[in-house]
């Protein structure tokens, strides 16, 4: 399978992953990588409805890894969608391959600075993002396909340019 | 029977605008709560939800534009909280209408079902006769 977009997204599988990015890409596959969700049967099942016509799988981050190089290996399209950057180091630091996260929703909470209307980052998300940059990992902000991508750093002066 | 209260969770200024709409046809309308998840994250929007549904000891409608869509789900997050709130995607003008016609005769399930119904049975194809 060839792993068109992977997402940073606070909400998850929504309107925009499933309607915009699932059609621009022809996405027949989503994979959430999150330790809450992948703890509640009820919030997998939740998400694997959110999405008709896509195969939903939900794990935790320790599986992470391992469901990212298996979806390599699977045919069709598909896109990983994580909550936070937070998530989105400790996979890469597991282990998973991510060459690029795109940011697409991380939305206002006290502490939290404005970079544009949907993505607001604190002191910790910038450590994190940092983090991914030195490993070597792009970092993105798009929220949908017709929107037009730009580096995180381009938005955010605090970041290593 | 005691009125079911209802919040209507949509996208953008969606649900502000079915409410302006439902006002123009049926009149003044209350009880009737609106929320955009705007700037919200899944959190924030279960949140808010949450401590709306909160306030309604008897039960209620959470009213959500469509299924798959973050206030859909966060409206059946925080639902699980509170047994007798039931949640209703693909909310529309005809449903919203039979909804305030109705609040006061039935129960919030059934009252789930008469809206999902109409608001179903309200989209239609329909081609006109050449003149």
């Amino acid at each position: 399978m060839t792993w068109r977009n992977q997402r940073i997204d606070d909400r998850l599988i929504h309107g925009q992953v499933v309607v915009a990015w699932g059609a621009a890409l022809r996405l027949n596959r989503l994979l959430v990588v999150d330790d809450a969700a992948a703890a509640s049967a009820w919030e997998r099942d939740l998400l694997v409805s959110s999405a008709p016509g896509i195969a939903v799988s939900v794990v935790p981050v320790g599986e992470g890894p391992a469901a990212w190089e298996a979806g390599r290996a699977a045919a069709g399209c598909g896109m990983l969608v994580v909550r936070d950057l937070r998530t989105a180091r400790r996979l890469v630091e597991a282990g998973a391959q991510v060459p690029a996260f795109t940011v697409g929703g991380l939305h206002y909470a006290p502490g939290k600075t404005k970079l544009n209307d949907y993505v607001y980052l604190d002191d910790a998300d910038r450590e994190d993002a940092r983090a991914l940059l030195r490993l070597g990992v792009a970092l993105e902000v798009q929220d949908v396909p017709a929107s037009r991508a730009l580096p995180l750093v381009q938005l955010d002066p605090a970041l290593p340019s | 029977m005691s009125r079911i209260p209802a919040l209507l969770v949509t996208h953008a200024d969606l649900g502000a605008a079915l409410l302006r709409a439902a006002e123009q046809i049926y009149g003044p309308v209350s009880d009737v709560e609106v929320l955009s998840n705007l700037d919200l994250s899944r959190a924030d929007l279960e949140r808010a939800i949450d401590e709306r549904v909160a306030r309604w000891p008897g039960g209620g409608l959470v009213l959500t534009d469509f299924p798959g869509g973050s206030c859909q789900q966060c409206g059946l997050l925080a639902a699980r909280a509170h047994a007798a709130v039931v949640v209703v995607t693909g909310i529309n003008l005809p449903g919203l209408l039979d909804y305030l016609h109705n609040r006061d005769q039935y129960g919030a399930e059934e009252l789930a079902e008469r809206l999902r119904r109409k608001a179903q049975d309200s989209v239609r194809v329909q081609r006109s006769q050449p003149a």
